[in-house]
């Protein structure tokens, strides 16, 4: 039976141009599709296939190409399977458009993305401060965003050097990691 | 400031020869009769309930958790303080009564712990209130709370525990550190100052520019209006 959804599912997908399925495993199926054509497929997927539960959005920041990629996770409670759709948007301006009105918990994961990563959604009910309400700096998560800069200017640390760390560190034990292996803000261009 | 033993002794006369034995009669009393808020912050807060529990049982030692801020005596600050909740941490320890022991469970309060690198955790507690113990560890397990508890109440009975008194002397230092968090316009509903001089705590660190720039903008705090019954507000014109 559930073979059966599965293969009546990826015959439904390639309806859409420019899309890429792939299938992870029986339950799980990751698309990629282009960015305008992500609302067509979240309505294809909610009104034909039973994808009703939207259980949530999530952001990738990949600053060496310049894009956003946002995931549309939707799951079926007929055919017991999640469809991951993939879109990559320009991080410059960082505009797109609102699912609320196919979806509407959306409206939590878009304020909660516009908070951490300023991307703005067209139609979204609430664009306002969701978590972070006494924060006034950019939005954090993304990577150009320097946590440690911003903790140096702004809070202090306790001196804590004691002899027995000294010991461990000069027999070459220790926790050393290297900044720049470490943090992305100092990694090597 | 942020060590105990820094902290200014500071001996008063005492007219009456009974006054030490009285005092020292308080102060044994007060380490066996404790009770205790338990600020939740963080994760290190699953290892009260073992520690309150029969297992370890801190009732044993005279402590018992308490509901409200006004009732307590410890402030126990489990895990890391973000600093929206930093803001929050700060009113509850201001509404407590004195005499007042602050205790900082878990490395996030003593530097950042695994949080150090994050911009939204406050790294060092003492910076904000007097500390009166700190229990390290990721998280410590039972048995160091109820050593650290131990601890304080040995501190309480020989009277070095005075971190609540030092936040009266040193007003100016700890609202400096607030303010450079939160902002200037930063106020708390307690009236610290006119504290300071109920207990005759007014040091030489309780007034200074960071307690200037607080009056400057300090709005007198009203009372709640009392209102009878469930009403809804009606939306203004
Ligand atoms: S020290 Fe460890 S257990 Fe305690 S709050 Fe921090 S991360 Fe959690």
């Amino acid at each position: 039976m559930s073979k059966e959804i599965a293969h009546w599912l990826d015959n439904l997908l390639e309806e859409i141009e420019g899309i890429k399925v792939r299938r992870k495993s029986s339950r799980r199926v990751r698309v990629d599709v282009p960015a305008d054509a992500l609302p067509a497929l979240l309505e294809l997927l909610q009104g034909r296939a039973g994808y009703i539960h939207l259980s949530a959005i999530s952001c990738v920041d990949w600053i060496e190409e310049e894009e956003f990629e946002l995931v549309y996770h939707v799951w079926s409670y007929e055919s017991h399977s999640l469809v991951s759709a993939h879109i990559r948007i320009a991080r410059d301006p960082g505009v797109y458009l609102s699912v609320y009105d196919l979806y509407q918990p959306a409206a939590f994961f878009e304020r909660d993305i516009h908070e951490m990563y300023g991307i703005h959604f067209e139609g979204s009910p609430n664009m306002e401060k969701f978590i972070l309400t006494e924060w006034n700096g950019p939005p954090p998560m993304r990577k150009e965003f320097d946590s440690e800069a911003y903790i140096n200017e702004h809070l202090s640390w306790q001196n804590y050097n004691p002899e027995w760390l000294q010991e461990l560190i000069a027999e070459g034990g220790g926790i050393i990691i290297p900044p720049e292996e470490q943090r992305f803000s100092q990694k090597k261009k | 400031m942020s060590s105990i033993k820094q902290i200014p002794v500071i001996e008063e006369k005492r007219t009456n020869p009974l006054a030490r034995v009285f005092d020292e009669l308080v102060r044994f009393c007060r380490s066996r009769s404790l009770f205790l808020l338990h600020y939740c912050t963080g994760c290190g807060a699953i290892e009260l309930p073992p520690a309150m529990t029969s297992r370890f049982d801190m009732e044993r030692l005279g402590i018992q958790p308490m509901v409200s801020p006004r009732q307590a005596d410890i402030l126990l600050i489990t895990g890391y303080v973000s600093i929206k909740t930093l803001k929050r941490v700060i009113l509850t320890y201001e509404q407590m009564g004195s005499p007042k022991y602050v205790i900082g469970i878990c490395s996030c309060t003593v530097n950042g712990g695994m949080y150090w690198q994050s911009y939204a955790t406050a790294k060092k507690l003492d910076e904000y209130m007097p500390v009166d113990l700190y229990i390290a560890g990721c998280m410590p397990r039972p048995e160091a709370v109820i050593e650290g508890l131990q601890q304080l109440m040995q501190r309480i009975k020989t009277g070095e525990a005075k971190g609540w008194e030092d936040y009266y002397r040193n007003y100016d230092y700890y609202l400096g550190n607030q303010q450079k968090l939160f902002g200037n316009d930063w106020q708390t509903p307690t009236d610290v100052i006119t504290e300071a001089k109920h207990y005759d705590l007014l040091g030489e660190g309780t007034l200074g520019e960071h307690t200037a720039l607080l009056e400057q903008h300090q709005q007198p705090l009203e009372a709640l209006e009392m209102r009878l019954g469930h009403q809804v507000k009606e939306p203004a014109e």
